[in-house]
């Protein structure tokens, strides 16, 4: 594949600004439209974004491919956790283990929502970006 | 003969999918208003699409995750070379 210079400032302009959104779509999920699996699906579109302009080569020295698989399989393991801590302090399975507060706060009001949406962000980006890392590594250059 | 068959079966689909949407259908509203006037007391969340998925229905979450986990491990069996890389 032939890149032009468009293609790669666009990038690596555009990137960071991608992260960025995907970052706020995420930690804001609870209060305004967005969510874990939205945000980080827009934060592998940022990796994806640089895999297509840099190459994936150079994308995963900045994403090594076993750090995000780590990030995937961790990222599962602790949404696992705080789906069975429920379990243990007798909610039930994926309970809301902290109880909402009443008063509306700037942050967060739901903080087992807002940790939750953490928690799938992190899986989701590590995961989309890993799968399409993988495909472009096997015909990419 | 082909042809007919496949008129015959895409008439019988429509006849049904006709009578699915014909006749009166009672708007669900229970379950909305349920959720708009509870769903902040309940979970906490202003967002009343994350009130649904991460409070009623956070069970669907868990499987969606398990979903992608899935789809990423097949990826990679399919895809690495045999795991040397």
């Amino acid at each position: 594949m032939r890149k032009t210079d468009v293609v790669d400032v666009a990038a690596r302009k555009l990137a960071p600004y991608m992260f960025l959104f995907g970052l706020y779509l995420v930690s804001y999920g609870d209060i305004s439209p967005g969510g874990g699996f939205q945000g980080g699906v827009v934060v592998a579109s940022g990796v994806i974004l640089l895999a297509m302009a840099k190459g994936s080569r150079a994308v995963a020295a900045y994403f090594p491919l076993h750090s995000l698989s780590l990030a995937e399989t961790v990222g599962f393991a602790l949404i696992l956790a705080a789906a069975i801590a429920g379990l243990l302090m007798g909610a039930g399975f994926l309970a809301d283990i902290v109880a909402p507060t009443g008063a509306l706060r700037s942050i967060t009001n739901a903080p087992f929502a807002f940790v939750m949406n953490i928690l799938i962000g992190l899986k989701v980006g590590a995961g989309v970006s890993l799968i399409c890392l993988t495909l472009f590594g096997e015909s990419g250059p | 003969m082909r042809r007919v068959v496949e008129i015959i079966a895409v008439l019988v689909v429509s006849l049904i999918l006709a009578l699915a949407l014909s006749g009166e259908h009672p708007r669900q509203t229970e379950t909305k208003e349920a959720i708009v006037e509870n769903g902040l007391a309940d979970t906490g969340a202003r967002n009343l699409v994350t009130s649904v998925y991460l409070g009623y229905r956070a069970f669907d979450t868990f499987g969606e995750t398990i979903v992608l986990l899935v789809s990423v491990s097949g990826v990679i069996y399919f895809l690495s070379k045999g795991g040397k890389s």
